[in-house]
């Protein structure tokens, strides 16, 4: 089933160029959540060999708890985006959704492969579609932010390959649980340390880890504002989640200083250049780039707790992130402006929708953002103090600004009154309801997070998986 | 085997160094083309056995093909790349002929955006 998933995806972005029928795509994309969404609920790892060649020769599809995990996020995410952009996007529709099919067959192909090159390859079509849909608009913004994100993307990837090679001049082989077996039996040389450093400016380029964040704003910028709730939520966790895999091969899950720093610069740094924003995509640009800092602080911690928490935030981070983006777009529908001070909006559920992610974001009880913090803070208690109250106040500057946006929107002077298509107030109210759910209920995202870190920790069970059971 | 290498990393410091300093919308996509190439130059001499041959099996060197062809994993990743750095060249320079057109100039310094 899951070999057709991509070939769907593929077939209906060229279908769209010819036919020009949205529902082609928007089918394809919601087919290919609900795929994901079976095999994250059968509960083993499923693993797809092409061409029947017995691994490690040939590509394989390796589908653990947790890619399956990260998988549903950004399948969920990608198809609520399209559901979203139906009546968002008002010219060139067909090129959108070829190109959003393309991501998200990109996004899916990275998830869920169990072999390092076939994953470069899919880091590729997700890049270069991303470039596209940064440049849709084709106006002065979007071309601009393009342009600086396809050459520091393109530096990424290279790095990214250059990585690879180095990994495949070391073991020989290209698919990862032949690499683990050979990563636990031999020491750890300088060599491999830097070909994994090597990979991780590759991923962290994705994910906006703070030196390599600097396209982000401007990226988003460009973009359509459902996109950017795409590139905020699904192409972090996909940089996250490519940074977790490689530490993962490499048994390197560990107490990790280097990932730890690069956390805290990612948390003040974003959380502070969030706060000084006049534009409200930048503002939430830098917002998530903030949010990715706790993940990658919380994974550097190397204890289950940390796994833990870092994952739920991820989950969080998709669904808080997402919601603000997709909320604010309404109110960017009906105003036209994108500035802080000219959003003023009279639209009493939208207010609330923004209320509860703004609250959310900020960590505040009873909402989601809590529940995960909460247990980032307590993960990080146990090695040092010093750094929960770095994420506290980091935590503190999240809600100053994110109370800016809600004033700016609900005390604004002149109002704007507007009818919000039905297909735009949809997703919000999901993303509302799950993440209100999620805070009173946090036991229903650990049950899905703790499976994912217990895969994460288990490294043997994945190999015997794929190279023992056949 | 070294010459490769030191070849490599020198074209590495070449490209970073036109993709970083200059301010030139085309010096940069060609700085990206030589970095890239450089990547794909040590990937190929990884697989690269001195005096080797082709790695085609037939039934006659069956036996002892492993011990003197090249390896050919790394030309078939390389051709792959190849091909992906092609399309993102092509896109790269699509997006810069409209930057062109929007602001009458490729230096990044008369840009609003882009810098370094």
């Amino acid at each position: 089933m899951l070999e057709y998933m991509i070939a769907v995806l593929i077939v209906s972005a060229f279908l769209m160029l010819t036919i020009r029928k949205d529902f082609i795509a928007i089918a394809a994309i919601i087919i290919s959540f609900i795929m994901v969404a079976v095999i994250f609920l059968q509960g083993q790892i499923t693993i797809v060999r092409y061409g029947d060649w017995m691994p490690p020769f040939g590509i394989v599809w390796v589908v653990d708890k947790l890619n399956a995990f990260i998988g549903l996020i950004i399948a969920g995410m990608c198809s609520l985006v399209a559901i979203y952009s139906i009546k968002y996007i008002r010219h060139r529709k067909h090129r959108f959704y070829t190109l959003l099919c393309l991501m998200t067959a990109g996004l899916l192909g990275v998830c869920l492969t169990g072999d390092i090159f076939n994953m470069y390859v899919f880091f590729e079509i997700l890049s270069i579609s991303s470039y596209g849909l940064v440049a849709f608009f084709l106006d002065e913004h979007a071309i601009e932010g393009a342009f600086k994100y396809l050459v520091m993307g393109s530096l990424g990837s290279s790095f990214l390959l250059l990585g690879i090679a180095l990994i495949y001049g070391m073991t020989g082989t290209l698919n990862m649980a032949d690499i683990a077996l050979f990563a636990s039996g031999s020491s750890h040389s300088p060599y491999l340390i830097f070909a994994v450093f090597l990979v991780i400016c590759g991923f962290g380029l994705k994910a906006a880890i703070v030196p390599f964040h600097a396209w982000k704003p401007d990226a988003i910028e460009g973009t359509p504002i459902s996109l950017g709730a795409l590139f905020a939520t699904a192409s972090s966790a996909i940089g996250v989640y490519g940074i977790m895999r490689v530490l993962f091969i490499f048994g390197l899950l560990q107490l990790n200083f280097v990932l730890i720093g690069l956390g805290i610069i990612t948390m003040l740094t974003g959380a502070l250049l969030a706060l000084v924003q006049t534009n409200v995509k930048r503002m939430l640009a830098y917002s998530s780039i903030s949010q990715m800092g706790y993940v990658i602080m919380a994974i550097g911690l190397g204890t289950t707790a940390g796994l833990v928490s870092g994952l739920y935030h991820i989950l969080n981070n998709a669904l808080i992130t997402g919601l603000l983006f997709m909320a604010i777009g309404c109110v960017v529908y009906i105003t036209g402006k994108e500035e802080l001070d000219e959003m003023g909006i009279n639209n009493t559920p939208l207010l609330i929708c923004i209320g509860i992610g703004v609250l959310s974001m900020a960590g505040i009880p009873p909402f989601n953002g809590f529940v995960s913090k909460w247990l980032i803070f307590m993960a990080s208690w146990e090695i040092s103090p010093l750094l929960t109250i770095i994420a506290v106040a980091a935590s503190a500057i999240t809600l100053a600004y994110g109370l800016k946006i809600f004033s700016s929107i609900f005390f604004s002077s002149r109002k704007l009154e507007g009818r919000i298509p039905k297909t735009m107030l949809i997703p919000v109210i999901i993303l509302t309801l799950l993440c209100v759910l999620i805070g009173f209920f946090p036991q229903l995202g650990l049950n899905m997070v703790e499976p994912a870190s217990s895969a994460l920790l288990n490294q043997n069970q994945y190999i015997t998986a794929v190279l023992g059971g056949g | 085997m070294l010459e490769t290498f030191f070849t490599g990393a020198v074209l590495a410091v070449i490209g970073i160094y036109c993709v970083v300093v200059k301010k030139n919308l085309l010096k940069k996509l060609i700085g990206l083309g030589v970095f890239t190439n450089c990547i794909h130059l040590l990937f190929i001499s990884i697989g690269y056995r001195n005096g080797g041959m082709a790695p085609i099996v037939t039934p006659e060197n069956m036996g002892f093909i492993a011990s003197y062809a090249v390896d050919p994993i790394p030309q078939a990743l390389v051709l792959t790349s190849i091909v992906i750095q092609l399309s993102v060249t092509a896109l790269g320079l699509s997006i810069a002929i409209l930057a062109f057109r929007h602001n009458k100039t490729l230096d990044t310094d008369k840009m609003n955006k882009i810098r370094g």
